[in-house]
């Protein structure tokens, strides 16, 4: 309960305050939240396996988002960025994937 | 509930069939960061107490952040791709009004070439015209030489020349059988070759009469281009004509006249046809 008000008030901080992203980091909001989605339901489903720790999630979470987002950046400082972007986000996808179908297999026991 | 359902999982690396390393196979069996089977190991084993869900809710408001932030961005891409396409769109605009304009400045300038090349034309037919003009006159002044049917008049001094006075063909003589000649519709003359000009004085100069500073020597012979057919005719009736008859029946002059078809007559001299001091007037040619 606590963490589904946690997430809406982070969107509503989000986009109501608008903190200005600087230029540079622009182009790796998306991966990095494509990251965080993955940290996210990941702990979601550690959470219904029954071993989340939260220090993990934050861990998790943090170096998640900072990874993927590095990658995309050597990416573009090699010129590959494009590419890079693709293969993280298809790693991430199946893991997230794999992750919702664990957390669907939970909820409905199917 | 506890660590061992995690780790129940198969592993990667066995499962694969043929031995192989299976990446994407490895990657769906370790969707889950193993960390949390550690972290849940070690809490069992350490019996640490969990920690409160405002750490995890503090994390879910960092995601939910980052997706507001997306989302904003995201919206702000949008018009300006709109303004960037409108923009274009405007472009394409000016240039398709560009080129009606320029297509209708290029009719206009066809439509003055095709002008252009009808005054051409026009000029042409009149330089052609001038050009006549020009070579007319130059036959008349005697500035080119001429051609064309006529007569051959051969006059010399009386036989006994010497003997009686007035025997002798004088300048004078050929001014007026010239001047008659003129008079009776010749259009070109020449004594001895040499053409009458505009310039042209006959006068008599030591011995000899002069035409175009030439001495000449009887016999005369002046070649006259003009209608053979009514030439001599109206030679007789003129002054000149009764002039010479008295010539000839009281002095013994001789003369002879005969029809030629095809006189050629050179130019005058280039020395007399020069004009120093006789300036166009600046009023329209007649």
């Amino acid at each position: 309960m606590i963490a589904a008000l946690g997430l809406v008030v982070g969107i509503v901080l989000g986009i109501l305050l608008q903190p200005s992203v600087p230029l540079a980091l622009q182009p790796y909001l998306p991966i990095a939240v494509v990251a965080a989605l993955d940290a996210t339901f990941g702990a979601l489903r550690a959470y219904l396996d029954g071993v989340f720790d939260d220090r993990v999630f934050f861990v998790s979470f943090l170096s998640n988002v900072v990874i993927a987002a590095l990658i995309v950046y050597l990416g573009d400082r090699l010129g590959v960025g494009n590419q890079l972007s693709t293969g993280v986000v298809v790693v991430l996808g199946i893991r997230i994937f794999t992750n919702v179908a664990a957390i669907r297999r939970h909820i409905f026991h199917a | 509930m506890t660590a061992p359902r995690v780790r129940a999982r198969p592993s990667a690396r066995a499962a694969s069939p043929d031995g192989t390393y299976d990446l994407l196979r490895r990657l769906r069996d370790e969707a889950l960061d193993s960390d949390y089977a550690h972290a849940a190991n070690r809490s069992t084993v350490q019996n640490r107490p969990r920690r409160s869900a405002a750490v995890g809710a503090a994390v879910l408001v960092a995601l939910g952040v980052l997706l507001g932030l997306a989302a904003v961005q995201s919206e702000q891409e949008q018009p300006a791709d709109q303004r960037e396409r409108a923009a274009v769109l405007a472009q394409i605009e000016q240039r398709q009004e560009q080129i009606q304009d320029q297509t209708a400045t290029l009719q206009g300038l066809r439509a003055s070439v095709a002008g252009l090349q009808g005054d051409v034309q026009t000029l042409g037919l009149q330089g052609a015209d001038l050009l006549d003009s020009v070579a007319e006159a130059r036959r008349l002044t005697g500035a080119a030489p001429v051609q064309g049917p006529g007569m051959r008049i051969t006059v010399n001094d009386a036989q006994d020349a010497g003997k009686t006075q007035g025997g002798t063909v004088l300048d004078a003589d050929l001014q007026v059988l010239v001047n008659g000649l003129w008079q009776a519709g010749a259009e070109a003359i020449s004594v001895n070759g040499q053409r009458i000009g505009p310039l042209t004085a006959i006068r008599t100069a030591g011995q000899a009469v002069n035409v175009n500073f030439e001495p000449l020597q009887p016999p005369y012979v002046l070649d006259v281009v003009g209608d053979p057919q009514t030439l001599q005719a109206r030679f007789s009736e003129t002054a000149a004509g009764q002039s010479w008859f008295d010539l000839q029946t009281n002095y013994g002059i001789r003369f002879e006249m005969a029809t030629a078809s095809a006189l050629t007559l050179p130019a005058v001299p280039a020395a007399r046809l020069r004009l120093h001091e006789a300036q166009a007037t600046t009023g329209a040619t007649p």
